[in-house]
């Protein structure tokens, strides 16, 4: 990364330390399901289809997909304010790469989302979650996080952007939200008796994310989910960052 | 004359149809404090956003300092610095961090940065307002960081399009007196743009009266008002009235 780059991702940075409600929202969200979730339907993790790992490998999943969609929003607030001040007209006038005005919030979204992960994973080890293939478990849970945040950044961010409201920000959240539903979250396939239900989670991506944790975790699902989640996320990343980067250049001057 | 800005058959249709700029010749020399004058919707403010680099242009060419838009975007903004009419401030941010910051942007060094803005606080007399969150700054101070941030990097070129705006009477003749010695002592090239003609009639020795996005006259201010009223007693003011007038008449 080149010096100015360097500067905006550490301007980014400041702005989400100085702001902090988004990610700390979305971490007490995530705190917030494990606990409950666990807590409340815990006891079902002693049936075998749950694996070694109990109900508590099984629901961690959900707590990371749902951080990253309480944080997402930091970049599209940084950039909005950044538009209202007409400041981000003056970093525009700057000899750095435009592109770069607009990805180095979403990075700094990002790794902040990847913190709270960590930090998440640390608070699920202490309450005995398990690591299927240690490290590498929790460097693949922070690779798939990653995505996952650069995923919902990117399209937080185009629809600020594009709509100049930091409300709007909840459009994504709101749009992803019915899929955790639709979705393995609360039980294995195994136990879904509903047809339309298991036929509607195999074309929602966030069972492949939900499914390439587990394996991560505790082993319980296939290989397969990993590379098919990882292949979604890049797409889904690919396609998010350009359409913030296209959002981008739609802001009249 | 060193041309430092050459404009060339500039044209900028909106997508609504407006034609802004139908085919700006102009060439502004080295050094020259230079008014680019006309009533709203002219076109300046859309010849001000293409040389800036805000916006492009769909035909015609241009060059600042040598350097065309097709070579480099970002060697065009390190040549250049911009006061728009706006002020364009990180409210969050003290006024020496964003000074510093905007050195930084523009890639000097943290200790050329924090010595800048140093030095521009002080020319701008800013120093009780140094840790002050932008936001927090009176409307004259605001306007005075805006202008500041604008010469940290030491342009060449200045564009200033409406500078004076919400100014005081003693902000705007500390602005001119820095912006006078910057073009003379310094010959940076400046570019205004400003409805208040007193100040350009003070300021400005060259001239170019754009109007429905074409120039009409480009020379020296004398000559204008020569050209207007040749007793030469009238302001610029008037002179400009009176030419806006006449076109009126004629269409």
């Amino acid at each position: 990364m080149n010096h100015a780059g360097k500067i905006l991702l550490t301007r980014g940075i400041v702005k989400l330390a100085k702001q902090p409600s988004a990610p700390l929202m979305g971490f007490a969200m995530s705190l917030f399901f494990l606990v409950v979730y666990n807590a409340g339907i815990g006891g079902v993790g002693n049936m075998d289809v749950f694996g070694s790992g109990g109900y508590l490998s099984f629901i961690f999943p959900i707590t990371i997909i749902s951080l990253s969609m309480g944080s997402s929003a930091g970049a599209g607030q940084t950039l909005n304010t950044d538009i209202q001040s007409g400041y981000f007209k003056r970093l525009f006038l700057s000899p750095v790469p435009r592109w770069m005005l607009v990805v180095s919030p979403m990075v700094a979204d990002t790794l902040s989302s990847v913190l709270f992960t960590g930090i998440l994973l640390g608070i699920g080890a202490i309450f005995g979650l398990t690591f299927q293939f240690g490290l590498l478990s929790v460097l693949g849970i922070l690779f798939l996080s990653t995505l996952w945040s650069v995923t919902l950044c990117g399209f937080s961010a185009g629809i600020m952007l594009r709509t100049g409201q930091h409300q709007s920000a909840a459009i994504v959240t709101n749009a992803v939200f019915p899929l955790l539903f639709l979705s393995t979250t609360f039980l294995p396939r195994e136990l879904i008796t509903s047809k339309w239900l298991l036929t509607v989670s195999w074309g929602n991506p966030i069972t492949y994310i939900l499914e390439a944790n587990r394996y991560l975790l505790a082993g319980t699902s296939s290989r397969m989910f990993l590379y098919i989640s990882v292949v979604i996320l890049l797409f889904t990343s690919f396609l998010s960052i350009t359409f913030a980067l296209n959002s981008a250049r739609k802001i009249k001057f | 004359m060193d041309v430092e800005i050459q404009i060339k058959d500039l044209r900028k249709k909106y997508p609504n149809g407006t034609e802004a700029l139908r085919g700006i010749h102009l060439e502004i020399g080295k050094g020259q404090l230079f008014a680019l004058l006309g009533p709203n919707g002219a076109g300046k403010t859309t010849l001000v956003k293409i040389l800036t680099t805000l916006i492009r242009k769909d035909s015609g060419d241009f060059s600042i300092g040598g350097i065309g838009p097709d070579k480099s975007f970002p060697l065009i903004q390190k040549y250049i610095g911009v006061v728009s009419q706006e002020n364009e401030l990180d409210p969050g941010e003290t006024v020496f961090l964003l000074l510093q910051f905007q050195g930084e942007l523009f890639g000097l060094s943290r200790t050329q940065s924090r010595n800048r803005a140093d030095e521009l606080i002080d020319l701008f007399q800013l120093e009780t307002e140094r840790n002050k969150k932008a936001g927090t700054l009176s409307g004259g101070n605001k306007r005075r960081l805006h202008c500041a941030l604008a010469l940290v990097h030491k342009p060449q070129v200045l564009f200033l399009d409406e500078p004076t705006v919400g100014m005081d009477p003693l902000a705007r003749h500390t602005f001119w007196e820095i912006i006078t010695r910057l073009n003379r002592t310094d010959q940076v090239t400046t570019l205004l743009t400003t409805q208040y003609l007193d100040e350009a009639d003070k300021h400005a020795t060259q001239m170019a009266m754009i109007i429905d996005g074409e120039i009409r006259f480009s020379g020296e201010v004398a000559e204008f008002k020569n050209m207007v009223h040749p007793d030469m007693s009238y302001s610029l003011e008037d002179n400009y009235l009176t030419y806006i007038k006449s076109l009126t008449h004629q269409e």
